[in-house]
C-alpha cells in the first residue's frame, strides 16, 4: 500500500521454479541430481546432473591387462557383472581371432540371463518401492538372493564374480548344477508370477504408470534409447535377434514389444522378458553337452593390433565396447557405450509437461544403474 | 588339472591353437552385412571418403572434418542408410591426432558404420551434431571433458562426468594415472 502500483498483468506473471532433487534422494538409486523447473505442479525442464561416481573406468583400463580389465567392467553396472563381462570378453576375442567352445558359450548364457532375471526382479521391487507400494520388493528380493547363492556357488562370489574369461570361462561349473539351476527356475518363477499378479493390473499402478511418461520412437531413436525402454516404444529391436551371438540362435524365444511407450509399458517389457530368459535358461540346460569350457590360448592375452566395435543386449539396452589393441598386453584404448548414460538422455522429452507427482516414476522406469552412468 | 583331463579331450577336441609366430596385425574382414553397409556408405559418402575399411559388420569410412555435418546429413537422408541413431561418440587419443568415432546404427534398415574424423590436438574442432540426433549433445560433453575436444554449435558444453574447475583432460594418453593431489 505504500507506492506499490501494481499492474493486472504483473499480477499475473508467474515464475518458473527450480527444484532440486538428489544427489541424496533415495529415489534416485544412486547419487544422481536433476534439477526440475516446475510451473506449479507441472514439470517445465528438467537437467540432469551425473559424474558423482565417475571412476575413471576407461583410463584405468588403459593400465590394466586384460585379465584384469574384465574385473573393472564387474563395477560398471554392479546389477548385471556377467553381462558386462560376457561384452568385454567377446570384444578382445574377436579381436583375438578366438571362438569359445560350445559348452564355455552355454554357461556363459545361462549366468547372463539368469544375471538378466537377477537385475529384473530388483527393477520390479524398486519400481514399485518408488510408487510407493511396499512389498512386491521382499518377493523380487527374495528370488534374486536365490539367484545370487547360485552365483556364490557356480562363481564364489555374489556380486563381483571375474568368471567369464577371455577365450570362454574360468573353470566348468560344479556337477549338481543343472539340478539345482531347474530347481532354482522354477522357485524364481512363482516369485516372477507373484510379482506380476500383485502388481501388472494393480487399479493404484495402472493409474500411476499409464499414460505417464510417453515418449514416441523417433524421439527415443534419437535419443538414443535401446533395450527394454525402446522396445516399450514400439521397435522390436533386440541384439540378441538382430546380431545374434554366443549361443542365441540355437534358442527360441520372442521379443515383447509395447504400444504406447509410456511407464507401465516399459515395466511390463521387463516382466515378460523374465519369462522368456527362464525360457532361455531351460532350453539352454537341455542343450548343454559335455566338454571344455575354455578355449586354447596363451596365458596372457595379447590380442593383435586393430580395433573391433562390438554390442551386445544388457538387461538395460545396448552396451556396446570400442577396443583399440596395439599389440601390447594391455589395451590402448577402451570405451563403454553404457546403456543406461544413453536412457538418461531421454529422460528430459520424457519428463516435459509431467507432474512432479510423476517424476520419479518416469526415472524409476528407466531402470538406470549409476554406475555404468558415471563409468 | 585332474587325470581325466586328456580322455575328456580326446571325446571332444579342443578347437586348435594358433601356432608359430605372433600375429602382428588382426586382418580387417567384412562379412556379407558389412559389404552391404559398405556399399551403400560408398554410395553415399562417395566424393568425401578418404580412407575405408571394416571387421566384421562394422566398416567404417575416414572423413575431413569440414565434410562431417554434410557426410551425417547424407547417411541419415539416404534411403538405404537411413542411420536413424547415434548409437555411440568417443575420441580416442593417438598423440599426433585425435581420432572421433561416431556409431551410426540404423535399426529399420540394419547398419552398422563408425565414421572416423581425425582432429590436430592442438586445435581440437568439430561441428556439433546437436541438431540431428539429441543424444548427441551429452557424448559431446563428455567427450570435451575427457579430450579438451570443442564442438561448435553445442548449446550446453558445461561439465558432464567431471566436476566444475577441474584442470586437464584426463582421457589423454599425456594425462598422469596416478598422480593426483587430494582434495
Amino acid at each position: 500500500m505504500v507506492g506499490v502500483t501494481v499492474t493486472t498483468e504483473q499480477a499475473y506473471d508467474t515464475v518458473d521454479m527450480m527444484l532440486n532433487m538428489g544427489p541424496q534422494h533415495p529415489a534416485t538409486h544412486g547419487v544422481f541430481r536433476m534439477v526440475l523447473t516446475v510451473d506449479g505442479e507441472r514439470v517445465v525442464d528438467v537437467t540432469p546432473h551425473i559424474g558423482y561416481l565417475h571412476r575413471g573406468s576407461e583410463k584405468l583400463a588403459e593400465n590394466e591387462s586384460y585379465g584384469q580389465v574384465v574385473t573393472l567392467f564387474d563395477r560398471l553396472d554392479y546389477v548385471s557383472n556377467l553381462n558386462n563381462e560376457l561384452i568385454f570378453c567377446r570384444a578382445a576375442e574377436r579381436l583375438m581371432g578366438i571362438e569359445p567352445p560350445e559348452r564355455g558359450q552355454y554357461i556363459r548364457v545361462i549366468l547372463a540371463e539368469l544375471n538378466r532375471l537377477a537385475s529384473h526382479l530388483l527393477f520390479i521391487g524398486t519400481y514399485a518401492i518408488d510408487l510407493g507400494a511396499m512389498t512386491p520388493i521382499m518377493y523380487g528380493f527374495r528370488e534374486r538372493e536365490r539367484i545370487q547363492n547360485m552365483f556364490e556357488s557356480v562363481t564364489g562370489a555374489r556380486m563381483m564374480h571375474n568368471f567369464i574369461r577371455i577365450g570362454g570361462v574360468k573353470e566348468d561349473v560344479p556337477p549338481d548344477f543343472v539340478p539345482r539351476v531347474r530347481a532354482l527356475l522354477d522357485d524364481v518363477e512363482r516369485g516372477v508370477q507373484e510379482c506380476d499378479r500383485l502388481l501388472t493390473f494393480n487399479e493404484v499402478f495402472l493409474a500411476r504408470t499409464r499414460g505417464v511418461g510417453v515418449i514416441d520412437l523417433p524421439t527415443a531413436l534419437s535419443c538414443g534409447l535401446t533395450g527394454p525402454s525402446l522396445r516399450a516404444s514400439g521397435l522390436a529391436y533386440d541384439v540378441r535377434k538382430d546380431y545374434p551371438y554366443e549361443v542365441y540362435p540355437y534358442l527360441s524365444y520372442r521379443v515383447p514389444v509395447g504400444e504406447n511407450g509410456d511407464c507401465w509399458d516399459r515395466y511390463y517389457m521387463r516382466v515378460l522378458e523374465c519369462y522368456e530368459s527362464l525360457s532361455m535358461i531351460r532350453q539352454c540346460l537341455d542343450q548343454m553337452e559335455e566338454g571344455p569350457v575354455m578355449a586354447q590360448m596363451r596365458r596372457i592375452a595379447r590380442p593383435p593390433k586393430g580395433e573391433v566395435y562390438v554390442h551386445g543386449e544388457n538387461p538395460r539396452g545396448d552396451i556396446g565396447v570400442f577396443l583399440v589393441s596395439d599389440g601390447t598386453d594391455k589395451p590402448y584404448r577402451v570405451k563403454v557405450r553404457p546403456p543406461s548414460f544413453c536412457n538418461l538422455v531421454s529422460l528430459r522429452p520424457m519428463m516435459r509437461d509431467a507432474y512432479i507427482a510423476d517424476a520419479v516414476a518416469i526415472l524409476g522406469s528407466l531402470d538406470i544403474v549409476l554406475g555404468e552412468v558415471d563409468r | 588339472m585332474t587325470e581325466q583331463q586328456p580322455a575328456e579331450e580326446q571325446a571332444a577336441p579342443r578347437p586348435a591353437a594358433h601356432r608359430g609366430p605372433p600375429i602382428e596385425v588382426a586382418e580387417e574382414v567384412l562379412d556379407s552385412r558389412g559389404e552391404h553397409t559398405a556399399g551403400a556408405l560408398r554410395l553415399a559418402l562417395r566424393d568425401m571418403t578418404i580412407e575405408s575399411g571394416g571387421r566384421d559388420d562394422v566398416p567404417w569410412v575416414r572423413i575431413a572434418r569440414e565434410n562431417l555435418t554434410r557426410a551425417v546429413e547424407s547417411c541419415v537422408r539416404s534411403p538405404n542408410l537411413r542411420m536413424d541413431m547415434l548409437h555411440c561418440l568417443f575420441a580416442v587419443d593417438y598423440e599426433e591426432r585425435i581420432e572421433l568415432n561416431y556409431v551410426l546404427f540404423s535399426l529399420g534398415n540394419a547398419h552398422k558404420a563408425l565414421l572416423k574424423v581425425d582432429v590436430p590436438p592442438d586445435e581440437a574442432r568439430v561441428a556439433s551434431l546437436t541438431g540431428v540426433w539429441e543424444a548427441a549433445g551429452w557424448y559431446e560433453r563428455e567427450t570435451h571433458d575427457l579430450f579438451g575436444v570443442e564442438f561448435d554449435g553445442n548449446p550446453d558444453m558445461s561439465p558432464l562426468i567431471l566436476y566444475e574447475g577441474f584442470e586437464g583432460y584426463p582421457g589423454l594418453r599425456s594425462f598422469p594415472l596416478h598422480d593426483y593431489e587430494e582434495w
